[in-house]
């Protein structure tokens, strides 16, 4: 999949006649590749429009301009930002979507049977007897009985909800699941579990991944590639290691700096933030950034940096990226 | 209610050394809920040092929120009922109080909480009073606890703004709640919690509803609050890397009992538990990227805990007709490490 310029601006209304009197720029130009069988992760703090950016590229919101294109199974690409009707239904058997809350995201209603072989049935991909040999399975194949079948969610456990979540995601063999915050509403213990079922079927069906999350350490397990958005837009993109060890965007070095590590012995020294989130209704000038930025000059405060590629697959928007000597995580860093 | 002479000398005795500001033992804390009588604490004993931070650490439902609110006997009763244990508090004039024995609404605890012994929730955005302005919020706190007019309260609610690092103090001061973003709300529960300087601050989850940059900001806050003012503190919190960063003693819970008590450092370099040891497996690390060891199961419902011990259903060393026989003791494993499992057994 390749995302161009996306952008989306919720109208904010006013008054009477709801008149708009401005935007919120959810999502300001963001562009990025979601390769086959990878996972990119998306990070960021609320507000940032990472979820936004899940939701768009796979249609549950209209972007507002922008160009997105997906692989299908003859290997062309082709657009998917302006399809309607059946060509829309046929793209949603290749992208599903995890959510972050598995207590809202299941039907109480609707049996385990049901929740996860409505997306077989809307897609009339399998009826009978057949449709309920392929729920079975999918149960099976994220660690739940078939058994489980008649039961509704109430009855189980907030990772066992995710693990239906997933069965239903995967009803389709879908080529590309977003994952919205997946696991940051579960234990330590049960995360560890679903990030492994996740990983697990990446490999088996060859997924490919956006793994939205707020979570450093998950997205450092789990991603091969990560993205930072700050206030709509993305400020850095790199390989995984590369981001962690070698942030080019300051923002990125101050996320990591307070990313809180289970090792009493490493050295605090946290680079804190001053200030908040900017508002993305009303985003200081320039770099989005320079308010709260600690090597800021008097260029980010008029002109906005463009992402540039600074190393092969190192993408960044910052004016100063190539003179900054960032510090990135070292483990073993002495006390 | 307030200790015979007789009894408070016993129980210095018992604190052994003069600086443990609060003494626990024996906490029992017990639900009447409609599937019967369900243990959410069930025999926990801790001390906590003065100016020093105890870190507690669990996942959900182990009874963590449960000994923190037991302290301030904030727990509605019913359906919460205290039915065993002291908890042995030392007042600023250097008496012993037990809290464990005190009506949950008499003066005595009155003149307590919220004054000696404050608190900061999880989540600010519902811990306040919507119609009450943030200054009225901590000038209440000030005038109930401190004989002091209105005018000098909001003059010392100002100051203490100021010393939190609210932005614009002076204006913040008159807003109300839903104007402030989730990390004022923070520092403003942290100023309201330290407008009467306690000697002890329980902090419950204070960082999980905010974000990483603002989670560190108030991290930062608490650290330097401490060392100026001295207090001590109990930190609560699922993250065990936070718990790593504040903590100088750690107890683990699991199920309603500490299974595991440690200096900061001694824990996470030599942890004894298989549950402590699980999830620390189970965490995805920074640095080191390998496949995760999950703990296998789920956390049984608290009104079907298994016999001996809790955790043996989950546990890889688990060894039948012990484990499920009867529940470990607390074995000393350290001169201060102590934990609740068979495998350390002399």
């Amino acid at each position: 999949m390749i995302v161009q310029n996306l952008k989306k601006h919720f109208p904010i209304r006013r008054g009477l006649l709801k008149r708009t009197v401005g935007y919120v720029r959810a999502i300001d130009d963001v562009s990025f590749t979601v390769l086959a069988g990878e996972t990119l992760a998306l990070v960021g703090e609320s507000g940032c429009g990472k979820t936004t950016t899940g939701r768009t590229i796979i249609r549950l919101i209209e972007p507002t301009s922008g160009e997105i294109t997906f692989r299908d199974d003859d290997g062309n690409f082709s657009s998917i930002t302006k399809l309607e009707g059946e060509q829309l239904k046929a793209f949603r058997r290749q992208a599903q979507i995890i959510f972050q809350d598995p207590y809202s995201s299941l039907d109480p209603r609707m049996s385990v049977a049901d929740i996860v072989g409505e997306p077989l049935q809307i897609h009339e991909t399998a009826n009978g007897g057949e449709r309920s040999d392929r729920v079975v399975q999918l149960l099976k194949s994220v660690g739940l009985q078939g058994d489980h079948l008649r039961r509704y969610p109430h009855s189980f456990s907030g990772g066992q909800r995710q693990r239906i979540g997933i069965a239903r995601a995967l009803a389709l063999n879908p080529k590309l699941i977003v994952c919205d915050e997946p696991v940051s509403a579960l234990d330590v213990s049960i995360q560890a579990q679903v990030i492994n079922l996740l990983e697990d079927l990446q490999e088996q069906y060859g997924l490919a991944y956006l793994f939205i999350s707020h979570d450093l350490s998950v997205v450092h397990q789990i991603s091969d590639r990560v993205a930072v958005m700050y206030v709509g837009k993305m400020v850095e993109l790199a390989k995984t290691e590369t981001l962690f060890n070698h942030p080019l965007h300051p923002y990125t070095e101050a996320l990591l700096s307070a990313l809180p590590m289970p090792n009493p012995r490493r050295h605090r020294n946290r680079i804190v933030l001053m200030g908040e989130v900017a508002n993305p209704a009303n985003p200081p000038s320039g770099c989005f950034f320079h308010p709260r930025c600690a090597y800021a000059k008097d260029i980010c405060k008029h002109d906005q940096p463009a992402m540039r590629e600074l190393e092969p697959g190192h993408f960044v928007s910052c004016h100063f990226a190539e003179s900054l000597n960032l510090r990135g995580i070292d483990p073993t860093q002495p006390a | 209610m307030t200790l015979n002479p007789v009894a408070t000398s016993q129980n210095s005795a018992a604190h052994g050394t003069a600086d443990v500001i609060v003494q626990v033992k024996d906490l029992v804390v017990r639900f009447d809920a409609l599937q019967g009588k369900v243990p959410a604490v069930n025999g926990v004993s801790f001390d906590v040092k003065a100016g020093k931070t105890l870190g507690i650490v669990g996942e959900s439902g182990c009874g963590k929120s449960v000994t923190a609110q037991s302290i301030l006997r904030l727990l509605p009763s019913p359906p919460a009922k205290l039915v065993g244990g002291e908890i042995l508090f030392r007042r600023r004039t250097g008496e012993i109080i037990d809290l464990a024995k005190l009506n949950a609404r008499s003066p005595e605890m009155r003149s307590i909480r919220g004054n000696e012994i404050a608190m900061i929730f999880q989540e600010p955005m519902t811990s306040m009073t919507p119609a009450y302005t943030v200054g009225d919020h901590i000038t209440e706190a000030i005038t109930l606890h401190q004989n002091v007019n209105q005018r000098e309260a909001k003059k010392r609610a100002l100051d203490i703004l100021n010393r939190v690092g609210m932005p614009q103090p002076a204006r913040t001061i008159d807003s109300y709640p839903h104007q402030l973003s989730g990390g004022m709300l923070q520092r403003a529960m942290i100023a309201i919690a330290l407008s009467c300087r306690p000697t002890l601050l329980i902090a419950d989850e204070p960082t999980t509803a905010l974000d990483v940059t603002t989670g560190a900001q108030i991290l930062d806050l608490m650290e330097s609050l401490q060392a100026e003012l001295g207090m001590s503190i109990i930190h609560i919190s699922h993250n065990l890397g936070i718990i790593a960063e504040v903590a100088d003693e750690v107890a683990v819970m699991y199920l309603g009992r500490i299974v595991e008590q440690a200096p900061v450092d001694e824990l996470f370099n030599s942890p004894k538990h298989p549950y402590t040891q699980g999830l620390l497996r189970s965490l995805p690390q920074v640095g080191e990227r390998r496949r995760l060891e999950p703990i296998r199961g789920v956390v049984p419902e608290p009104n079907a805990i298994p016999p001996g011990c809790a955790f043996g259903p989950r546990c890889p060393k688990f060894m039948p007709g012990k484990c499920d026989a009867a529940i470990p003791p607390l074995i000393q494993v350290g001169p201060q490490h102590s934990t609740r499992c068979y495998l350390y057994e002399e």
